[in-house]
């Protein structure tokens, strides 16, 4: 009798444990960013392999194809952690002008170390410190004048961007110098595995590596990343706690025009020539990099977003776009690539907008 | 004693007016006065720096530039006043000039058909902005990046990789050329300053317009005031949309007999610099479609200026950002100002 009764309960609560668990498992994929890209990146590269075993691609999607596509990823991730670093400061803050800034530092890195003959570590290190003035100029804007970070940076991707072009006559710089930077854009064996993995681009360990070390050094280790994500989070309660908040918002933008300017470096190398509209051509560097760190799960509204995951999604979309270009024949490869990122950054602002209802997560 | 009658009820101010006995902020704002100073100046010296300035033959194409960006710029302005903001219009621009440009010139249909299938196909595109901003409830900015995207994938692909050629010359009247004009004002500016007047008392008189403003200086306080929220978010971009269905006609009349892939780039942030020059606040719930379009014109003065002074024409995108700061810190000032007072 008692037994009768006791199974049906069991089995109850035995459905409400593993309902439980398919909770956690959504709560978990869906709170996670980095998780969730983790996963869209796992099922999209296996979709691509699965398209090239049946024969749907045009040329072999295979890890050496993969390691080659690794170049787009520099500039890429480098923006994109840019923009994390602002965009998580909050009160909306983001940056319009790193496009700019790429061709503007572009430039002068092409008249220091193309034409008027600087070493190159002198020429580089000047680069950083160009683009660091042209940080602080939205910084000053923005954390000290109160100007909203969107209508600040939109001036100055429009002044950058034209003094760019206009410094050097529309002309672009392509010297011996600046054509020997190719080098830094080819794939190079990494030594002892050169059998086992493809070549990776160089770039990779010169520039992005080194960036996305000290990005999440800073953000993950060091007191600034602490009060970053403070004044992200609340800026009210930041300026109570002690923060200088306009110092650690000026700081952000800095470091955003430094990154640039390092960017700056990588596409010179990438063009073989430093062109005046490198960062500002087409629909620019800007949107694509915001687009990044978005769907890699920097909120918009600040004080959330980590490191792994622009990172992550970063990968997702070269990897993606790679496979696309394959795909489809000609032009039709890069319009879709306009679809696919279109759609997955709606999905994944969706995607947020319903967990942050759902599981109530601060955002 | 005379204390007391003045706190009396009937004597105290009632809450609803400003000391003054406003309800509404004046009907031209500070910062459009000082824009009408500003161009008013900008005028005069480029009158005389450059003899052919002042022409008819210059400020008729200045004008018929503006429209397009006056034009869009009337539904921008609503939306950053209701606190939002569309990255996506230049996609939309592509995808309606395309769809006007090839019913004309492919399908040979006559020009009230296309113009009318260009508003329709741009109020469709804004009515996903907005149904996606109001219902997903994410921020505008992200949505519209996305969907800038995603409009942008669609004109492409319509326009098949292919220049459209042979657009009849019917469009012309909505061009800035002889065909354009109406008493020597190009028609396009006309009908923007009409869409400009009907928008202007719409936000000023109206309950409806007013729900804007209320739900872009605090949307749960609108919500609970009883203003429908979605719907006026959801209004805003389809009106954006419908515009820049418009505006897109114009734009097409603007180019050549062929439009090219390339039709309608930048202009989203040509239309923010314009609405925020004239002194819609991008946080919300202030601003007027005057400013905006003054702020149109005092954009396309300074282009149009700097080549006319014989300067490269980059040059003129410095100005435009220079020009940006100044007006928003001039606003800034004020509303420092404002709050020591």
């Amino acid at each position: 009798m008692s037994q009768a009764t006791h199974t049906p309960r069991q089995a109850e609560v035995k459905a409400e444990a593993s309902r439980d668990r398919m909770t956690g498992i959504l709560r978990a994929i869906l709170t996670q960013r980095v998780l969730l890209v983790f996963i869209l990146l796992v099922v999209v590269v296996g979709l691509m392999f699965i398209f090239d075993a049946v024969g749907l691609m045009r040329g072999n999607y295979n890890a050496a194809y993969m390691a080659g596509a690794l170049t787009n990823v520099v500039p890429l991730a480098m923006l994109a952690l840019a923009e994390l670093i602002v965009i998580v400061t909050g009160r909306g803050a983001i940056d319009l002008s790193v496009g700019s800034m790429v061709s503007l530092v572009g430039m002068t890195f092409g008249f220091t170390y193309g034409l008027w003959g600087f070493p190159l570590i002198a020429s580089v290190i000047l680069a950083v410190v160009v683009g660091a003035v042209l940080g602080a100029v939205n910084g000053v804007l923005v954390a000290y004048l109160g100007f909203p970070a969107l209508i600040a940076t939109l001036a100055t991707y429009y002044a950058y961007g034209s003094l760019a072009i206009v410094i050097n006559n529309q002309q672009p710089i392509n010297s011996p110098e600046i054509q020997g930077m190719y080098a830094t854009a080819q794939p190079v064996p990494i030594p002892g595995l050169s059998g086992i993995l493809p070549s990776i681009p160089l770039g990779i360990f010169l520039f992005l590596i080194p960036t996305v070390v000290i990005a999440w050094y800073l953000l993950n280790r060091s007191p600034y990343g602490r009060r970053l994500y403070a004044t992200g989070t609340n800026d009210v309660a930041a300026q109570w706690a002690g923060i200088d908040v306009p110092w650690v918002r000026m700081r952000a933008f800095v470091l955003s025009g430094m990154i640039s300017g390092l960017v700056a470096v990588v596409t010179v190398g990438q063009f073989a020539s430093a062109r005046p509209d490198a960062g500002t051509a087409g629909s620019g560097m800007a949107l694509p990099a915001i687009t990044i760190a978005v769907l890699g799960g920097v909120a918009i509204t600040g004080g959330i977003g980590r490191v792994s995951g622009v990172v992550l999604a970063t990968l997702l979309i070269v990897w993606l776009n790679a496979g696309i270009l394959l795909l489809f024949p000609g032009n039709a490869g890069t319009q879709y690539q306009l679809l696919a990122l279109g759609l997955v950054l709606v999905f994944a602002a969706l995607l947020n907008g319903y967990t942050n209802r759902r599981f109530r997560v601060l955002s | 004693m005379t204390t007391d009658i003045q706190n009396s009820p009937e004597h105290a101010p009632s809450p609803r007016t400003q000391p003054g006995g406003r309800v509404l902020p004046r009907a031209i704002s500070g910062q459009e006065l000082v824009l009408i100073g500003v161009l008013i100046v900008l005028w005069v010296l480029l009158g005389v720096f450059t003899p052919a300035f002042l022409q008819p033959q210059s400020i008729q194409p200045l004008l018929a530039n503006v429209a397009p960006i006056a034009m869009i710029g009337v539904g921008m302005t609503i939306i950053i006043i209701t606190a939002g903001i569309d990255i996506s219009v230049a996609g939309m621009v592509m995808v309606c000039a395309v769809v006007v440009a090839k019913l004309l010139a492919e399908a040979q249909m006559p020009l009230p058909v296309s113009i009318l299938a260009g508003i329709v196909v741009g109020g469709l595109l804004g009515l996903v902005n907005g149904l996606l901003i109001a219902i997903g409830r994410v921020h505008p900015i992200i949505i519209t990046f996305g969907t800038a995207n995603i409009f942008l994938f669609l004109g492409l692909r319509i326009f098949d990789s292919k220049v459209v050629n042979g657009i009849p010359s019917s469009i012309a009247v909505l061009g800035r050329g002889e065909g354009g004009r109406l008493l020597g004002v190009p028609i396009s500016f006309i009908i923007t300053m009409i869409i400009v007047a009907i928008a202007w008392w719409y936000l000023r008189y109206t309950a409806g317009g007013r729900h804007f403003y209320a739900l872009g200086s605090d949307s749960n306080a609108a919500a609970l005031a009883g203003i429908r929220v979605r719907r006026r978010t959801i209004l805003a971009y389809l009106v954006t949309g419908l515009l820049v269905g418009l505006a897109s006609c114009i734009v097409i009349a603007n180019g050549t007999q062929s439009l090219a892939p390339t039709v309608g780039r930048g202009i989203e942030l040509q239309v923010i610099a314009a609405v925020v020059i004239g002194g819609t606040s991008i946080l919300g719930g202030r601003g007027s479609v005057l400013g905006t379009v003054l702020g149109a014109i005092l954009v396309q003065t300074v282009s149009s200026g700097v080549i006319q002074l014989g300067w490269p024409s980059q040059l003129a995108n410095l100005f435009v950002g220079v020009a940006i700061i100044i007006a928003v810190g001039a606003d800034l000032v004020q509303q420092r100002l404002r709050r020591k007072a």
